[in-house]
């Protein structure tokens, strides 16, 4: 089977509120253990995600209660993809501060995008900053 | 102490051990709660020695390793120490990844986490 044909999608325009996020993360995960993917793939893809939305939650929203966030998920067999998309201003990922840096490293924040980028394959941002795209490829 | 909803708490040699309920710890009002159950530790000893025991956890967002990091600040400046113990190898990852091991002490076991504390 080739490794972009799906099997599952979720597709949800979310309020801009955490536990709506949470909720969708939900739908994700359970799939993913029902498709027997492996618990350090699911641990990956989980982080991800949690980073991924709560950043277009609050700090791409603002929490606005009139945004929302474009939640799409594609399953197929060997890969994980996902698009996440705020109605913000957008932000350019290069602008936030390395969180591994000594002066940085008690602050409690900016900790997200490294995250990110450390547990899935690849990370793309669009051009506005808007929207991020991840991909995992599943690992046995 | 009080009760708690996010945390069990109990003591080894002079060290409170707190443990996690919530095996995924994710929720974003348990993670406020969380954040005050950890704090509120801190309010009843003036040097608090807190080995927080990750063996129940098997996901930790960056929304409560900020909690830590706070807890962490208000442990040190009441001159006590922190340790962290039990935690799984993905779990492990994120301190790793965030440069987080250079700021708390990890240890393996909870025994061990223990002996690592600094006697006055």
């Amino acid at each position: 089977m080739n490794d972009t044909t799906w099997v599952w999608q979720y597709d949800q325009r979310i309020p801009s509120d955490p536990k709506s996020g949470v909720d969708a993360i939900r739908v994700l995960l359970e799939q993913l253990e029902q498709r027997e993917w492996p618990a350090k793939c699911v641990f990956g893809i989980h982080m991800a995600m949690e980073e991924a939305v709560m950043n277009a939650i609050k700090h791409g929203n603002k929490r606005d209660p009139s945004k929302h966030v474009h939640v799409l998920v594609n399953l197929s067999e060997t890969q994980f993809h996902a698009c996440i998309t705020d109605q913000g201003q957008g932000f350019n990922p290069d602008d936030v501060p390395d969180p591994t840096l000594d002066e940085n490293l008690e602050k409690t924040s900016g900790r997200g995008l490294m995250l990110i980028s450390n547990f899935v394959d690849t990370v793309t941002y669009n051009d506005v900053g808007n929207s991020v795209e991840l991909v995992k490829h599943k690992q046995v | 102490m009080g009760q708690f909803e996010c945390i069990e708490s109990y003591e080894v040699d002079k060290v409170s051990v707190v443990k996690f309920v919530d095996e995924k710890v994710m929720d974003p009002g348990r993670i406020e709660q969380l954040g005050k159950e950890l704090l509120s530790l801190t309010d009843e000893e003036t040097k608090p020695n807190l080995l927080i025991n990750f063996e129940n956890v098997r996901f930790f967002s960056s929304q409560a390793i900020n909690k830590l990091i706070v807890l962490d600040k208000r442990v040190k400046a009441g001159g006590g120490q922190i340790r962290l113990s039990n935690l799984r190898p993905e779990v492990r990852d994120l301190f790793n990844y965030t440069n987080l091991d250079s700021v708390f002490v990890i240890r393996d076991e909870e025994a061990e986490a223990i002996d690592s504390f600094e006697q006055d």
